[in-house]
């Protein structure tokens, strides 16, 4: 089915300033170029038509009651840090930010529950809660820049997946307009239900396709107790991986479970100016945070954890008991992809999901793609997960052109192997456009049927964030 | 070569809160480390007794409750070879003479030394105070913002300070006390192993009576200061904008008058 979508004109224009302001309508070359791309790469940026700035529901309301009545294409923005083009306006028109929806509404102790808007920081809400004795556990790796709204938007993850589970599991309740300007509220400030099919979930990870989320009910935690990092250097990645299934079946309380090989080490301690000891001999290193409701806890469940690495063969087994320590030996895993941006700002970021079981299965094929395509490639993963995110650089002397199919190959070279291993493509990046060929390639074609019935249940016109995870079925020249 | 490095545990959090009516730090549910800026002298106290060898020594000191004896065990996991938890109840609610005189009673029982390390000041309490007071009360070179340690040789120590707009560098005559910066050196990490085999230790503890301290000179009673009260700085932000419209020039140079203003009312 061949789509066709309407033009931003001087007249629409006119009638977003009528709705927003003047000061919320962005329409020069100049003010729209950052939001013509986000984190996949510059290479693949796609200048909007218009970039509007609502400041609440009623007024994203009246901006998609303007772009379902002109068939304009709308695609959400927020922090874009996104890697697989999510925020990318992929066919043009409008692109709407959530920068000046970015209250924290309420946070109701009673529920235990905040109510954000969806530009909120995930850091800033984390500090907010954590003032009052409670953990926001949704946040991502990005918290620091990114947004509750586009980590619901991609179903983040983070370093905390294998205590709290991703984005999804934190989030009760959303608000949401739907093209034409209707306003859902799903879900709300509880934990179960079995009240008719549930759309809040199928929102969530959609990637702005299925409706623009303009308030969301997140769930809080109790602060974890007491905390220690291991940081545990290990001669061989293949240590590594076996000593994390043993530390998974010990049973003990763990927040994080992390993964770094040495040349990923080596780059990023480059960039923080922090080394790791070892980091010169290590193959690789797990870093992980053991919780203990007691100080005698910690230090017990810290013994079983260390001494279990020690028999695996740990070259050392290091403790942060201090904060300084700890931020140093975090600031290497939290700074990684910004390194890696540093080393080459064509890096691409892999994130492919396999059972816990079949990690050593995807490390061994990732060195081997790596050699195969003859490819610098960097590793690092919520190993705890099995999500790991092989990483690779262009080489010198490929254009930008020729590296993007060559780097697409590779990932869907890795990506065959992890859904035959009983994975996935994207463990918490998304799909955008970037993974959509993967995905509709590994998922057949009744499950894809299905996806894009539910795309035009929400969306009739297809208006929404077109040319992401479902085809539009549109193939423009000069468009990636 | 004997070194001695005095320690202190401090509340594991960035904001120190104050109870405005008592004028003291709010500890309650706090957890406790040993201060971040001591880690920095416990690392070069490590490092230069390994470097000088032979008889070489360094022993911790901690003053606090019984409770600081963690702190004691964690320097030990770092590399020291003996520590000393200082705690009485009549060390309670001591301003940092008294607890100079404390430590220098500690060190004057267990010495002598010819090298005591202090870090530059302690997150809770932030003063800086202890450590050259208590140079001064064992007679002691002091030396503050030590950034370097370059020799320790022939009874004496040269070292670089940090000073405004630059450095100095120091030679000192032993004994000395030095309050250390975290530019000296990147503290190592505690190994697992090192943390398992002090578990055990036993860690002395010495009383005012242990130290033949006078009661007038310890806690509150000798205390010649004390907080009477403790305020927050008032933070204002204000914003002014300047509105382009058709006149750039205009508004560029409104801006430079603004910024010339306000840079000459903060030199003025």
């Amino acid at each position: 089915m061949a789509r066709e979508y309407g033009k931003v004109t001087p007249s629409i224009l006119e009638k977003l300033t009528e709705a927003l302001g003047k000061n919320r309508v962005l329409a020069d070359e100049a003010s729209m170029e950052p939001y013509s791309w986000d984190e996949t790469g510059k290479n693949f940026a796609v200048m909007p038509e218009v970039v509007v700035r609502p400041g609440s529901t009623e007024e994203v309301q009246a901006v998609m009651a303007i772009a379902q009545r002109h068939h304009i294409p709308v695609t959400m923005s927020a922090a874009r840090s996104g890697v697989a083009g999510g925020a990318v306006p992929l066919r043009r028109g409008i692109v709407i930010t959530t920068e000046k929806m970015n209250r924290i509404i309420e946070i109701d102790e009673i529920n235990r529950t905040a109510t954000v808007e969806p530009g909120v920081i995930t850091n800033d809400l984390c500090k907010v809660v954590a003032e009052r004795g409670f953990l926001y556990a949704g946040s991502p790796m990005s918290t620091l820049t990114s947004t509750v709204g586009g980590n619901v938007a991609t179903n983040a993850g983070g370093a905390k997946g294998i205590r709290y589970g991703s984005t999804r599991a934190h989030v009760l309740g959303l608000e949401a307009v739907l093209p034409g300007g209707e306003v859902i509220r799903l879900g709300g400030k509880i934990r179960k239900g079995t009240w008719g099919y549930d759309l809040k979930d199928l929102i969530i990870g959609s990637e702005g396709t299925l409706a623009v989320v303009t308030k969301i009910i997140v769930n809080l935690e109790p602060l974890p107790g007491r905390t220690a990092d291991l940081l545990v250097p290990f001669a061989s990645i293949d240590e590594a991986v076996l000593a994390t299934s043993k530390i998974l079946s010990l049973g003990v309380s763990l927040i994080s479970c992390e993964y770094l090989d040495q040349p990923s080490v080596l780059l990023t301690s480059r960039y923080v100016n922090y080394a790791y000891p070892f980091q010169e001999r290590a193959g690789a290193f797990l870093l992980v945070q053991v919780e203990g409701a007691s100080e005698e806890d910690l230090e017990r469940d810290c013994d079983r954890v260390g001494n279990l690495c020690y028999d695996q063969g740990a070259m050392e087994v290091f403790v942060a008991d201090n904060r300084s320590d700890s931020a140093d030996i975090w600031s290497v895993r939290q700074n990684y992809a910004e390194a890696l941006r540093v080393r080459d700002p064509y890096f691409v970021s892999g994130d492919v999901l396999v059972p816990l079981s079949e990690v050593p299965a995807i490390v061994k094929a990732i060195g081997e793609r790596a050699e195969k395509y003859d490819l610098e490639c960097v590793i690092c993963g919520h190993i705890g997960e099995g999500n790991m995110h092989p990483d690779i650089f262009k080489p010198d002397g490929m254009s930008v052109k020729e590296w993007e199919v060559y780097a697409e190959k590779f990932f869907a070279d890795l990506i065959r192997v992890a859904v035959d291993l009983g994975g996935i493509g994207s463990g918490e990046h998304g799909v955008g456009f970037v993974k959509k060929p993967f995905l509709i390639e590994t998922k057949g074609r009744v499950e894809m049927a299905l996806m894009e019935r539910v795309k035009g249940a929400f969306d009739p016109d297809w208006i929404l964030n077109p040319g992401k995870i479902v085809d539009d079925h549109i193939q423009e020249e000069g468009t990636p | 070569m004997r070194l001695a490095v005095m320690i202190k545990q401090v509340p594991a959090t960035d904001t120190v809160k104050i109870d405005p009516e008592k004028g003291t730090m709010i500890r309650e549910g706090l957890e406790m480390e040993v201060n971040p800026l001591d880690l920095h002298a416990l690392e070069a106290a490590v490092t230069w007794r390994d470097r000088l060898g032979g008889e070489a020594e360094v022993v911790v000191f901690s003053m606090g409750p019984p409770s600081a004896i963690k702190a004691i065990r964690s320097a030990l996991a770092f590399g020291c070879d003996r520590g000393f938890l200082i705690s009485d109840r009549l060390f309670g609610g001591s301003d940092t003479l008294a607890t100079a005189r404390a430590l220098a009673a500690a060190l004057e029982k267990e010495g002598p030394f010819d090298l005591v390390l202090c870090g530059e000041r302690a997150t809770d309490g932030e003063t800086g105070q202890v450590g050259p007071a208590l140079g001064h009360l064992m007679k002691a070179s002091v030396v503050t913002y030590v950034n370097e340690i370059t020799e320790i040789a022939e009874g004496r120590i040269t070292l670089r300070r940090a000073v405004e707009g630059g450095s100095q560098v120091v030679r000192a005559v032993l004994p000395a006390q030095l309050s250390v910066v975290k530019e000296l050196n990147r503290p190592r990490l505690l190994t697992l192993r090192r943390k398992q085999a002090v578990r055990e230790r036993e860690i002395p503890v010495l009383t005012a009576a242990d130290l033949g301290l006078p009661v007038e000179w310890c806690g509150l009673k000798g205390s010649p200061t004390q907080v009477v009260s403790v305020k927050y700085p008032e933070l204002v932000r204000s914003c002014e904008m300047i509105h382009v419209g058709a006149d750039l020039e205009r508004a560029v140079t409104d801006l430079a008058d603004i910024l010339t203003k306000e840079v000459a009312a903060h030199e003025g």
